[in-house]
């Protein structure tokens, strides 16, 4: 059976097009997705049950064993973390607020290792941004800076950028022009018309050189900037302003790099340079399929993004305190309850360690890095395939996903509403 | 023993020498009798298969240009070598230079185009730009070029199973749209050319 206008959770991209071959409970070809979306929807490698470690290996329990043991867990530790989120959808995420808050734990999401930086300059300066949309029918400049689409996000240049015509571009690559800016040359460098290699960490300089320029004060730029020529700031700076529209987005290479947050304000206020003459927006490049989501949902309930502990009862957010990274390193918390994400593989290697040290309960379909730090792990459905949910487009639109079949597995739904349910027994009313 | 400066500036100091020197003159350039011209219009209508193009062994001698009136081959002399390619090239004899139309048409001979293209799905990433980009493609199936969203097989290029596939290579016209907007270098055209003889292809 053929189903059309499948979404893709894979990348923030949440491609909503693609048509996806089923026979039974087995997916049998991929249309119109990438390679990435492929693996995504071919991939056979689920856990067949929960699993726990009990000394010498692992061992096969029962879903009832596996919830009840990390309520325990849960309901013992001082300084439960609730980590990952961006891997799941808005209706789990939301049950995992309300789970931290009766746990006064802290509950923390991906961003707090991607775009966290750019939610606090966020915070500070403000967000000029757009869907993606918009870009598609009217974007004639589109800058990418730190990031490499073709790589994280294949499908974002041809189904809303540089090759994708729109209402008031018929001719899309031709009448777009595309700027590319990283530390090295990578793949999407191979297509820009402008392609700016930077010395690592040199992005606020050159942010700052592209506001001198737009604001007319040519005469101060020295000869390079973190290896930028002058000439082809002035280039690049005419190009910029030679746009109808212009889009800008960047990814962890302007987030995460020397600098952080402070890059991140400096590129919306180039931007707000920018709109002074034409218009312009500025979008981060989500890496999760709905970490936006996640985003969305943390700020709805808690009325913060990321980072968000409850110890005190009530929502507290200090990012550098309260982030997860910060939190392991200090080896201050005694749990953790990873959803949806991969810490193992992503976060430093103390707090891989400490992780490894203090029980861990995964909740994810796969095995993955973390699973090597975990005690627990208990394989879900994947939202997108055999289960449903709501999303967030990197954009920050809603896209319901869909659930392609009903599989064997329950959905990160219902594991979190059993152990909010068995949480809330213990705790009492 | 002289230093050798010394005769160097004696015979360049000649009058005589000096004298090629300024006011050296050239043969005016001829074109022989055994040249043929420079190519030239017939008025037969351009369809805008840039075969004159891609058959040009010399860079930027010869392009093809919208005007009011529709496509128009442009040569350039300085870049042109007159090699006649064009003209054989052509398949709708818009072009002429010497005797080449008569030849082709007395001898039933002309030159065939035809293109492969190859995708290396190991460094394909299923991006789907070649497939948006596709001239051909956005003729066939128009939200193809709005998302690269494939609502046909009838394509010339199409992203399934996470690599771009080549449905109907007779399609292609040679473009290179998709190699030049390939970000992995995974896809490539190859454009053939073939002198043949017109009863072997129509017989």
């Amino acid at each position: 059976m053929k189903i059309e206008d499948v979404v893709c959770t894979f990348c923030g991209c949440l491609c909503d097009d693609l048509v996806v071959e089923v026979d039974g409970r087995r997916v049998v070809s991929v249309e119109n997705g990438c390679t990435l979306a492929n693996e995504k929807f071919m991939g056979d490698h689920r856990l067949q049950s929960p699993i726990r470690r009990n000394g010498k290996g692992w061992e096969h329990i029962s879903y009832d064993d596996a919830i009840r043991e990390t309520a325990e867990i849960l309901c013992d530790a001082d300084r439960p973390i609730l980590y990952g989120w961006s891997g799941t959808h808005g209706e789990a995420q939301s049950i995992g607020i309300h789970l931290a808050e009766l746990l006064g734990a802290l509950v923390d999401n991906t961003s707090t290792v991607c775009h966290g930086p750019s939610i606090l300059a966020i915070q500070e300066v403000g967000h000029p941004g757009c869907t993606l949309g918009q870009v598609k029918n009217r974007a004639d400049v589109v800058v990418y800076w730190g990031t490499n689409p073709i790589d994280a996000h294949p499908r974002h240049m041809s189904r809303y950028t540089t090759f994708a015509d729109g209402f008031f571009l018929k001719e899309a690559f031709r009448d777009r022009r595309l700027i590319v800016v990283d530390v090295r040359k990578t793949e999407s460098a191979n297509i820009a018309d402008e392609f700016i290699t930077i010395e690592p960490g040199g992005d606020y300089a050159v942010l700052s050189a592209l506001r001198a320029i737009v604001r007319g004060k040519r005469e101060i730029i020295p000869p390079s900037v973190s290896g930028v020529s002058r000439e082809q700031l002035f280039r690049v700076a005419d190009l910029l302003l030679s746009a109808k529209f212009g889009a800008i987005f960047f990814g962890l290479g302007l987030t995460m790099s020397p600098g952080k947050y402070k890059n991140v304000r400096n590129a919306i206020e180039l931007t707000e340079e920018l709109s002074r003459h034409t218009k312009y927006t500025i979008s981060p490049m989500r890496g999760h399929w709905n970490v936006y989501g996640s985003n969305e949902v943390f700020t709805w309930i808690t009325g913060y993004p990321y980072a968000v502990d409850f110890a005190r009862g009530i929502a507290f957010y200090n990012p550098g305190e309260t982030t997860s990274v910060d939190v392991l390193r200090r080896k201050e918390c005694d749990a953790c309850l990873v959803v949806g994400s991969d810490p193992g593989a992503h976060f430093p290697k103390a707090c891989a360690e400490h992780l490894a040290r203090i029980p861990t309960i995964q909740i994810d379909p796969h095995t993955n890095a973390t699973t090597h730090l975990s005690r627990i792990q208990i394989p879900v459905a994947v939202t997108g395939i055999d289960a449903e949910g709501t999303a967030y487009r990197m954009d920050g639109v809603p896209i319901r996903t869909r659930m392609l079949f009903k599989g064997e597995y329950p959905s990160d739904t219902e594991i979190l509403e059993r152990l909010y349910t068995l949480v809330k027994e213990a705790k009492g009313p | 023993m002289s230093l050798p400066i010394i005769p160097y500036l004696q015979e360049i100091a000649r009058l005589e020498w000096l004298h090629k020197f300024f006011f050296v003159r050239t043969a005016p350039l001829v074109t022989p009798s055994y040249s043929r011209g420079f190519p030239e219009l017939t008025n037969k209508t351009c369809t805008h298969a840039l075969f004159c193009m891609m058959a040009c062994p010399a860079p930027g001698a010869i392009d093809v240009i919208k005007t009011p009136d529709g496509w128009e081959p442009r040569i350039h002399k300085g870049h042109c070598i007159r090699c006649g390619l064009c003209v054989e090239a052509c398949p709708n004899g818009v072009l002429t230079s010497g005797r080449i139309l008569e030849s082709m048409f007395n001898d039933s001979t002309r030159l065939s185009f035809s293109f492969r293209i190859d995708v290396d799905t190991n460094l394909c990433m299923g991006c789907g730009n070649c497939a948006v980009a596709c001239p051909v493609n956005k003729l066939i199936d128009t939200q193809m070029a709005y998302g690269g969203r494939a609502s046909t097989d009838q394509l010339l290029l199409k992203v399934s199973d996470g690599k771009c596939h080549v449905l109907h290579a007779e399609l292609c016209t040679g473009c290179k749209t998709c190699e030049n907007h390939c970000p992995n270098e995974a896809i490539r055209v190859s454009r053939l050319l073939e002198a043949v003889q017109i009863a072997e292809v129509e017989p």
